[in-house]
């Protein structure tokens, strides 16, 4: 085991410097960059422009080196921690992040927790009742989640909140709390707007869920087990929890491993929809404005994510599932 | 409502700002001097505290000894009270710099009517537009309390603009007349001069401007980061503290008065940031040594406090029709206004309707630098540039996507500036298909294929293809409506989107044929502002980005003009800066403006269009009517917020 768990992340290294190279390269490969795109927005607004301070610019950002010394300045700044300089912002990238990151936690951990709540009961009522009124009726409403786009629930959710209970449009919280201490108030504050990205980002994760749930205790519950552990008079419920569950939510400890980055990286349209103080629409931005240190640090972090969240996953379902052993290696 | 009713609305309205203007300008100088001795001085409220507890000097010891004394007269005016939060949303935490040009405390600065009047400055002179002079206000201060002087001069131009560390590319260009920089004098404890050999007709409007040239700087604060003040060591640490390449970078972070980044930084306008970033919440507060007061004595600005909420940029209108903030343009556009209406009675505000000074609010640039031979021959002929405005149903597309509340017209300036001429609005502007057909057929494109498409002098069908910067809806509507009247023509239109950068690059390398994009930034211009933008003289400009680029790098890079009447605009704008006379200059503009009207070298469509303005009815002193331009104008700048007030009723709901 410890052994698989060193290779593993051995392993771990090669990729993540693939993923690197392969992220700045396509940073790069828009035309301009990001002095070019700055410009070109202060003209767009009518505002002048001194070439020669923007030429400027870029030596003192070392622009005019080559690219694989970018590159490597780069990698090597975030092996020691540094994730590089925001132009946009014109802060170091860990400060930068650092405020967005644990209100993003919240907003996608609040989803998650949402999505197993409405989730689970429905995806097992729906096995467990296949074909009965009350698996037409929700799945029926699982799938109308799923088919609404996001933005345009966003945007209806809004407009209730505000013409019903005064709630300010977009955000996470009234507009004075921003950068306020933690206080009661600002707490309640938080929950009112909070309640309105968990729903919309949460309907689509659900009805996924719920699909999922109810097609692997499908195949389950027509097994001889099942059936064994009926005849021998096994309460319902307890037959369904006992057995059949536990081998239907392999799928989700798998999920581990896409779970971790996306608590990080959130739902970045409707989070632009709803303006959250989040990750999703800096990151967004930082790419759109060619703000290639944070958008290529962010990724960076997000696939280092990625890659345990995988791990993680593969080890849990290595304990949860006897069927899986690792003595065989990683031969296939 | 009738167009007719609504830009004689808009004619009253500039009268109306006119006569309000006057006695502003008339009163500059010595008037307001005598009449701040005898006025009595009245403290803002929310720094009565401060100055009871000693932390503050009284109000007397914080303005200079001559503010400037704001004028209040004019109808829709008046005189207010101290007090209240205003809160405004912008799209980006960078967009506070627009605090910088609402703010709008320069040197010399525009009064509603365009003038130049000395703000910032107690007077200056100026002699055969060679000699600038420059004379401080007595005790003026720095929003940290030290005293604004000419050292603060002094230091900007030999510690800044002269450093070759600081600035290794010289000057900025507003300074250079041919290349030549400025005599810089000290004449004595308040008085500076700018002197060159040859006039200089850019320096004030760049003083002036929205984005303004900063000729002083806190050298106070500055100094802490420059080289030549302070121990190597000591500065090494700071500049590794910063995570700075070098001195120059950090000096370069912590000066920057426009952008409003740096807390500590002192500065001069209304309103000083106090919010350190990053952040979506700024709080800007007032100015305790703010030079400008009311005529009954009240330092303003009168609003204490403004807030900056940062909100995504597309829920920036639905944020303002829910009433949260309380003074928008930005970033509403035009076809929001049904929608803002629908909730100014509902939330309590206003929406104004101002107009906007470009001259055309979307113009089509016949690329005359395209790299193909055969479209660069065929787009040079006047003939064609005439027959395709001469295609363009302009009225159609003023009542069809403008509600009729725009003004058809060619690319040029506005009826409001007083160069304006009808002639210029109306050449080869009218919808005449016969007249067009007529001229492309003598342009030798007489020859069509089986859909009716003309056929370029090498065969292929004269299909225009015209690149956008893809970001904005309101174009691709008017291409598309402008594809209709020139299949008419017998001339098809496709449209390229790309991005911004995409599009600009490859119009300079000209393997764009047509581009479109807004029309003249500035056709509210008088005669003493620049008529640079009319000839090719920046390589943004989008109908001869090469030539453009020849002037701008001084014939370094780029092609030099090989068009007669092209050349003859850049003579004009030499023969412009040279002139010292405005009956010169307004005749040179005249001929400048003639040349572009006839040659048709952008071809525009409708504007006028008005900008919707929000502002809740709370909020006294926002003019009804106005115009809502970047330069001259700094938005909201030049109608003085610092002199718009709360009513009582607001002010206390916010205590």
């Amino acid at each position: 085991m410890l052994s698989y768990i060193v290779r593993r992340l051995l392993i771990m290294v090669p990729t993540l410097l693939a993923i690197s190279l392969i992220i700045f390269v396509i940073i790069q490969l828009p035309p301009g960059d990001y002095f070019e795109s700055y410009m070109n927005q202060l003209l767009s607004q009518g505002e002048n422009v001194d070439m020669r301070r923007i030429e400027f610019l870029r030596q003192q950002y070392g622009f005019d080196r080559p690219m694989w010394e970018q590159y490597l300045v780069w990698v090597w700044g975030m092996v020691q921690g540094d994730m590089g300089y925001s132009f946009e912002f014109e802060l170091p990238v860990n400060e930068v992040v650092g405020d967005r990151l644990y209100l993003t936690a919240l907003v996608s951990f609040a989803t998650i927790v949402f999505t197993w709540v409405v989730a689970f009961p429905i995806g097992l009522y729906s096995a467990a009742r296949q074909y009965s009124w009350g698996d037409y009726t929700l799945t029926f409403v699982g799938f109308i989640g799923l088919a609404t786009p996001n933005f345009l629930l966003a945007l209806v959710l809004l407009y209730i909140a505000n013409v019903t209970f005064g709630t300010s449009i977009g955000g996470l919280m009234d507009p004075e709390y921003i950068d306020a201490p933690w206080t009661w108030g600002k707490f309640v504050s938080v929950l009112e707007h909070l309640w309105i990205p968990v729903i919309v980002i949460g309907t689509s994760g659900t009805a996924g869920m719920i699909r999922r749930l109810r097609a692997n205790l499908l195949d389950e519950l027509e097994k001889q087990y099942v059936v064994t552990a009926r005849a021998k008079g096994l309460s319902p419920l307890r037959v369904l929890i006992k057995y059949p569950f536990r081998i239907a939510v392999n799928f989700f400890v798998a999920d581990i491993g896409s779970l971790l980055p996306s608590i990080i990286s959130g739902a970045a349209v409707v989070e632009i929809v709803l303006s959250l103080p989040t990750t999703g629409p800096m990151l967004l931005g930082a790419l759109q404005s060619q703000d290639m240190y944070l958008a290529g640090s962010f990724l960076m972090f997000l696939a280092a994510l990625t890659v345990i969240g995988v791990l993680v996953s593969d080890l849990a379902l290595a304990m949860l599932d006897p069927r899986i052993r690792l003595q065989g290696g990683t031969t296939r | 409502m009738t167009l007719e009713r609504l830009v004689g609305g808009a004619v009253a309205g500039f009268a109306l700002l006119a006569v309000l203007a006057a006695p502003w300008a008339a009163g500059r100088g010595a008037g307001a001097g005598a009449a701040a001795a005898v006025m009595e001085l009245i403290e803002p409220p929310v720094l009565a505290a401060a100055v009871d507890g000693g932390k503050l000097p009284p109000v007397r010891e914080r303005v200079p000894e001559t503010p400037a004394v704001a004028d209040m007269s004019g109808e829709g005016r008046s005189i207010g009270a101290h007090g209240g939060t205003l809160n405004i949303l912008m799209g980006r935490a960078k967009d506070i710099r627009m605090m910088t040009v609402y703010g709008y405390a320069r040197l010399v600065g525009y009064d509603p009517n365009l003038k130049f009047v000395s703000d910032i400055l107690e007077s200056f002179e100026v002699e055969g537009g060679k000699v600038f002079t420059f004379t401080l206000r007595k005790g003026h201060k720095w929003s940290d309390g030290a005293p604004f002087t000419v050292e603060d001069f002094r230091y900007y131009f030999e510690d800044v603009v002269n450093n070759k560390d600081l600035s290794p590319f010289g000057p900025p260009p507003a300074l250079l007349v041919d290349g030549e920089a400025p005599r810089f004098e000290i004449l004595d404890q308040r008085r500076v001069r700018y002197s060159w050999s040859k006039s200089n007709p850019a320096f004030l409007p760049a003083i002036a401007g929205a984005r303004p040239l900063f000729l002083y700087r806190p050298a106070h604060y500055l100094k802490q980061f420059h080289a030549r003040y302070v121990d190597k060591a000591a500065l090494d640490r700071k500049v590794e503290a910063a995570a700075k390449r070098n001195w120059a970078g950090l000096h370069h972070r912590m000066d920057r008065q426009y952008r409003f980044d740096n807390v500590d930084l002192p500065s001069l306008q209304p309103w000083v940031n106090t919010t350190k970033p990053p952040s979506d919440r700024f709080v800007f507060r007032r100015n305790p040594y703010y030079h400008r007061v009311d005529p009954e004595g009240r330092q303003l600005p009168y609003i204490d406090e403004v807030i900056v909420t940062i909100a995504s940029t597309s829920l920036i209108p639905a944020k303002t029709g829910f009433g949260e903030s309380d003074l928008q343009a930005r970033y509403i556009r035009f076809d929001h206004y049904t929608f803002l209406k629908k909730g100014a009675e509902e939330r309590g505000f206003n929406v104004y309707l101002w107009d906007r000074a470009v001259g055309s609010r979307v113009a089509l640039f016949p690329n005359l630098n395209a790299a193909d031979p055969v479209w660069r021959a065929v787009l040079r002929d006047v003939r064609v540039r005439r027959a395709l405005s001469l295609a363009i149903n302009r009225k159609a597309i003023n009542q069809i996507l403008y509600f009729g509340l725009g003004r058809p017209s060619a690319d040029t300036v506005l009826p409001a500036s007083p160069l304006f001429r009808p002639e210029y609005r109306n050449a080869w502007a009218n919808y005449d298909i016969e007249q067009a057909n007529a001229l492309l057929d003598a342009a030798g494109l007489d020859q069509r294929n089986g859909d009716g498409i003309r056929l370029l002098p090498d065969g292929r069908p004269l299909q225009i293809i015209v690149d956008t910067a893809g970001e904005s809806t309101e174009e691709s509507d008017v291409l598309e409506l402008i594809k209709k009247y020139w299949k008419k023509a017998g001339v098809d239109l496709f449209t390229k989107p790309s991005q911004r950068e995409v599009f600009r690059n490859r119009v300079y390398a000209g393997a764009a044929v047509m581009s479109v994009w807004t029309g003249l930034e500035n056709a509210m211009a008088t005669a003493e502002m620049t008529p640079a933008e009319l000839a090719p003289t920046t390589q943004t400009q989008l109908q001869w980005p090469k030539w453009g680029e020849h002037y701008e790098t001084s014939q370094s890079a780029g092609q030099a003009p090989d068009m007669g009447i092209v050349q003859e605009l850049l003579d004009l704008n030499r023969a412009w800066r040279d002139s010292d006379s405005p009956e010169a200059r307004a005749e040179i503009w005249h001929q400048m403006l003639a040349i572009r009207a006839d040659q048709v070298f952008s071809i525009g469509t409708v504007n006028g269009v008005p900008q919707p303005v929000v502002a809740t009815k709370a909020l006294k002193n926002v003019p009804e009517k106005g115009i809502y331009n970047w330069d001259p104008g700094a938005y909201f700048g030049i109608y003085k917020p610092d002199s718009f007030w709360f009513t009582e009723a607001r002010r206390q709901a916010a205590r």
